[in-house]
């Protein structure tokens, strides 16, 4: 292994090694517990530092590709990494769980999305998926004492087995037909033309699967559940990081496989914002709200895909950046006022809590408006600028549809407003509600939704890599 | 200008941002201090009224037109969001300012109106009340749609919260009524305008949401009305105009006085000067294949509105369904594209914002003392409350058109264009007059006058201080247009005539096959009328200004933009 090849894979050491650093000290000095969420921050942080300080290029024979699409994944997996660790912390003592564990798997999902999404060969995907999935269903059983969350944990590991077994096969199909693993030679097999039709069985199998973990509709069914039952923390990650890096792969897999996909992905982004938007208007459970809401965004992220251009990847970028940093806020937010963790998060429980809880209500609020594409806040400048990307290549009715499902969106997450401010106060918190790290989180993303979507300039000229538009 | 100048210097920045700063220190009042809080609110009203009529004064000219003013940095519009040449770019023109300066009017009257009817959370309210402003002076002076469009989706939050948190029984379906409405409406706007600002970059070779950008855009046929059918939505369902209307009595009713004086003054005027500035000028053949069809539902919004209001039992309900009649003429006054009715319309625009600020203001103060709104329940209230019953009559005639008050003048100048221009919808409108006539005296006969016949209405205290101290400013204003308008005309008059110069103008040609870029406008002709303004507009500022916003204003585009495509 050259230099050039350990300090490219220098985040994913950091994050593992961290990971594996905790898991000692919860088995030698346990004492040490109460700083894990810190020390698993740091490495974050550490990991985060890596990746911005990495050098463009390809390693380990070219299985890897560090450019600069790339590292804005990897911003958006790392920061969703983080808020999900500070709101952790509180809800792990809460519930007595404070363990090495926890952080230590924590840690490994982001190595393994970390490697999904520089790869870029197909079999190292694959184990990256593994190594992330694994830790992801462990993740969601967290909660041992909680029936739901057994459920949810079993649901999630059968759908994603199952999705991991499409992958699989697709990778297979296509290596059949092309000859190989690696996006870009499979990239030029497709554009050289004359391939079988098994070829495009196997695409599409690799987007099914891909699509399970991004939860587009109809690959959905498993989200609402697992999200209700998993830890509310962990699932502000589950939400936005694996999603990310899922669809970074799924760009690269259409990239390459050229030719006219653009119905296929037009119809999976209508099916999920329609009936994403509307199954979330009719739950009552506010993790079941934002599983659906969570579906409707990836139906608008897939808007950018029906026309692939370069730009798709700046727009997909943009737009996940400011999903990871509405959803994580509003997963932190809920992970502090809801104190029991097994029951049902209805969003009545809410009911006037705007007056009790200030700061965290606000923060509630700037995310759901976020989330609901309102100015001035990044939600806004994401949806914009993947909308913008349909108007202008040709895909207008797509982004009408966009608009028009979002209309909905408005809707439910108003309603989470309205039960925050207009609505009696329904009863007091039973507990004291202390929760420094997650507030902060919460606090964090709030305020930095609102800025970014206030000055949305530098974020974009650093994102956006060459100048957008015809 | 620097930056620094921007912000604390005489400038539309200071007066669209300084409510929302100013709103910050509420944070650190105490929640029951509600005494320090709304003198704390009243004295921040005041004090942006100040900044209103100092920037007023320093760009009226003296012969009474206005120089627009622009807020610039070095020369240009600050660049916001420099990836899609998206800028900082804030002007008040001519149509501009007299509704900002009726924004910043009615905002100390809205905070004193509230003063008794807001009874909790007035730290929220004034916040909200403060940033409202904020949006809705930003969405009047934007020249850049990106950026209007953003001021525009910002005025919906403070409302959607003035309507749900301190309005009455009903107040949530109203608040959500009125989000839901206005958002639909505005969503396609956005599509509109993306896909406008891509046909500007697709044709001039570089980004641009600017207002003059957009305007030097030709489009065929087909696309305009696509565009403008999205942007008139939005406009219309502002206004509101007719099929789109129904969220209004339900908000109006359900909102606190000062929100309802907020939302007849101010927020609906934004449709309206939509439509002006940016819904027929920027597609002007869609806006002329379709003047049948807003000339019929301005017509029917004005009979509509009429004949609903007369049958109305809810003294605020009267008033919301005379607000469709009365910007039915407003936009009657529009679709006739006369600047005789241009005038009129905008003139009434603030004339509504005056006498239905003051009718709201007042139906405030009964249900104050009453805690209802029906008529049934008064009946001979100028007995025990004479000035309450001189000021009711004085806005409802404001409000009729009697001469010598605002209305009058307002609704004669649109109806003299509209007939000049398009004869027969005109004289139609006229019957609305009457209508207007009949249910606005019909209210005051039947809570005025009468027998006093209920006990609890025979001890109402009159008018107290501060309530007059409300009600005499606005009384004045709309007597002082009534009487002399000129000098409200006057200022408008140069750019409205401009606008509409250009619209004909472009009209006049047939519309392009594809998409194509005109010349900026040469000096002496069309938007250019401002231009010829100049070295008058810079004596007004510091002489090293003169340079740099002659320099801005020359009537090449900026440097950022590119050379027309021909």
């Amino acid at each position: 292994m050259t230099g050039y090849e350990i300090a490219s894979i220098a985040p994913e050491i950091v994050l593992s090694a961290a990971g594996v650093l905790i898991l000692l000290l919860e088995a030698f000095a346990p004492a040490t517990r109460r700083a894990f969420t810190v020390l698993a921050a740091l490495a974050t942080v550490a990991a985060g530092f890596a990746a911005a300080t990495m050098v463009q290029g390809r390693s380990f024979a070219g299985l890897i590709e560090q450019n600069e699409i790339t590292i804005v994944f990897t911003a958006v997996v790392l920061i969703s990494t983080l808020l999900g660790l500070l709101a952790s912390d509180g809800w792990l003592r809460r519930e007595g769980l404070l363990a090495g564990e926890y952080h230590a798997l924590f840690l490994w999902c982001a190595a393994g999305l970390l490697f999904m999404l520089r790869a870029t060969e197909l079999l190292t995907i694959f184990v990256a998926l593994e190594t992330l999935s694994l830790a992801l269903y462990a993740l969601a059983a967290f909660h041992r004492r909680v029936k739901m969350g057994t459920e949810a944990a079993l649901k999630y590991f059968l759908v994603g087995t199952f999705a991991s077994a499409f992958i699989l096969y697709g990778i297979a199909l296509l290596y059949g037909e092309t000859g190989s693993t690696m996006l870009p030679a499979i990239g030029e097999r497709f554009a050289a033309g004359g391939l079988g039709p098994l070829a495009a069985v196997g695409v599409v199998l690799v987007v099914a699967g891909f699509a399970f973990k991004m939860s587009l509709v109809p690959f959905h069914a498993w989200s609402p559940d697992t999200y209700q039952g998993a830890p509310a923390p962990f699932v502000g990650f589950l939400s936005v990081a694996p999603k990310a890096a899922s669809a970074l792969v799924l760009l690269r897999m259409l990239e390459a496989a050229g030719g006219d996909w653009g119905t296929l992905v037009a119809l999976l982004s209508v099916l999920s914002m329609v009936a994403g938007n509307l199954l979330a208007l009719v739950q009552k459970d506010v993790k079941r709200m934002l599983a659906y809401s969570g579906i409707a965004h990836m139906g608008y992220l897939l808007v950018a895909f029906a026309t692939l251009t370069p730009a798709s990847f700046d727009a997909a970028a943009v737009y996940l950046l400011s999903y990871a940093l509405m959803n994580a806020g509003a997963f932190a937010v809920v992970t502090v006022l809801y104190e029991r963790a097994g029951e049902q998060h209805l969003i009545s429980d809410l009911s006037g809590w705007g007056y009790r809880f200030p700061w965290l209500a606000a923060a509630l609020s700037i995310s759901m408006l976020s989330l609901g594409g309102l100015p001035p806040t990044f939600g806004f400048i994401g949806k914009y600028v993947v909308f913008l990307h349909a108007v202008g290549h040709g895909d207008v009715w797509l982004a009408v549809i966009g608009v028009l499902t979002s209309l909905i969106g408005v809707f439910y997450y108003l309603r989470v407003v309205y039960t925050l401010y207009m609505r009696p106060l329904s009863h007091e918190p039973a507990g004291t509600l202390r929760d420094a790290w997650g507030g902060t989180a919460a606090v964090l993303a709030a305020l930095a939704t609102l800025l970014l979507g206030v000055l949305p300039g530098p974020i974009l000229d650093w994102v956006l890599r060459s100048a957008p538009g015809p | 200008m620097s930056w620094l100048e921007l912000l604390f210097g005489n400038t539309l920045t200071r007066l669209v941002f300084f409510p929302t700063v100013a709103a910050l220190p509420l944070l650190f009042f105490r929640r029951d201090a509600v005494r320090a809080i709304k003198w704390y609110a009243l004295a921040v009203s005041l004090v942006e009224l100040l900044f209103g009529l100092v920037l007023l004064a320093t760009h009226l000219r003296p012969d009474g037109t206005f120089a627009a003013a622009r807020d610039l940095v070095g020369g240009a519009a600050p660049e916001w969001i420099g990836r899609f040449g998206i800028r900082y770019q804030l002007v008040m023109d001519g149509i501009a300012m007299p509704l900002v300066v009726l924004a910043v009017f009615l905002l100390p009257f809205v905070i004193a109106g509230s003063w008794r009817g807001i009874e909790t959370k007035w730290k929220g309210y004034a916040a909200s009340m403060l940033v409202l402003t904020t949006g809705t002076l930003g969405a009047l002076v934007a020249w850049d749609l990106f950026l209007f469009y953003v001021f525009w989706e910002v005025m919906l939050i403070p409302m959607y919260l003035v309507i749900g948190i301190w309005g009455g029984e009903r107040r949530v379906y109203a608040a959500i009524k009125f989000f839901l409405y206005t958002m639909a409406g505005s969503l396609l706007m956005l599509v509109a305008i993306l896909w406008l600002a891509w046909t500007y970059a697709e044709t001039a070779g570089a980004w641009s949401f600017a207002y003059e950008d957009l305007m030097r855009l030709d489009l065929p046929l087909g696309p305009q009305l696509w565009l403008f059918a999205a942007f008139a939505l939005a406009f219309a369902v502002k206004v509101p105009m007719f099929p789109f209307h129904t969220w209004l009595p339900d908000a109006h009713v359900e909102a606190p006085t000062g929100g309802s004086v907020i939302l007849a003054g101010i927020l609906l005027k934004l449709g309206t000067y939509g439509f002006l500035r940016f819904g027929l000028p920027l597609f002007p053949h869609a806006a002329e294949a379709a003047q049948p069809l807003i000339l019929a539902l301005a017509l029917i919004g004005i009979l509509y509105g009429a004949l609903v209001a007369w049958v109305q039992v809810d003294w605020k309900k009267l008033v919301a369904y005379s607000s469709i009649a009365h910007l039915g003429f407003v936009m009657l006054g529009l679709a006739a594209f006369d600047l005789v009715a241009w005038e009129g319309s905008l003139l009434q625009m603030v004339n509504h914002g005056l006498s239905t600020g003051a009718l709201f203001l007042l139906v405030g103060m009964i249900y104050d003392r009453r805690h209802t709104k029906q008529f049934a329940d008064f009946s001979g209230l100028a007995k025990p409350m004479p000035w309450f019953a001189f000021f009711l009559v004085f806005s409802t005639l404001a409000s009729v058109g009697l001469p010598g008050l605002n209305g009058f003048v307002g609704e004669f100048l649109i109806l003299a264009g509209a007939y000049r221009a398009v004869g027969w919808w005109a004289a139609a409108a006229t019957f609305g007059v009457v209508l207007a006539a009949v249910y606005l005296l019909k209210m005051l006969i039947e809570t005025l006058w009468g027998p006093l016949d209920r006990e609890e209405n025979r001890s109402l205290a009159d008018l107290g201080g501060r309530e007059i101290a409300i009600l005499v400013p606005l009384a004045a204003l709309m007597l002082v247009i009534g009487v002399a308008p000129e000098p409200f005309l006057k200022p408008m008059r140069a750019d409205l005539g401009a606008t509409l110069e250009t619209y004909q103008e472009r009209v006049a040609a047939a519309p392009a096959a594809g998409a194509t870029l005109r010349e900026a406008a040469p000096a002496g002709e069309g938007e250019a009328g401002e231009d010829e303004e100049l070295p008058r507009a810079a004596e007004i500022d510091d002489a090293e200004d003169v340079a740099v916003v002659s320099a801005a204003l020359a009537p090449t585009a900026p440097p950022a933009a590119p050379e027309a495509a021909r």
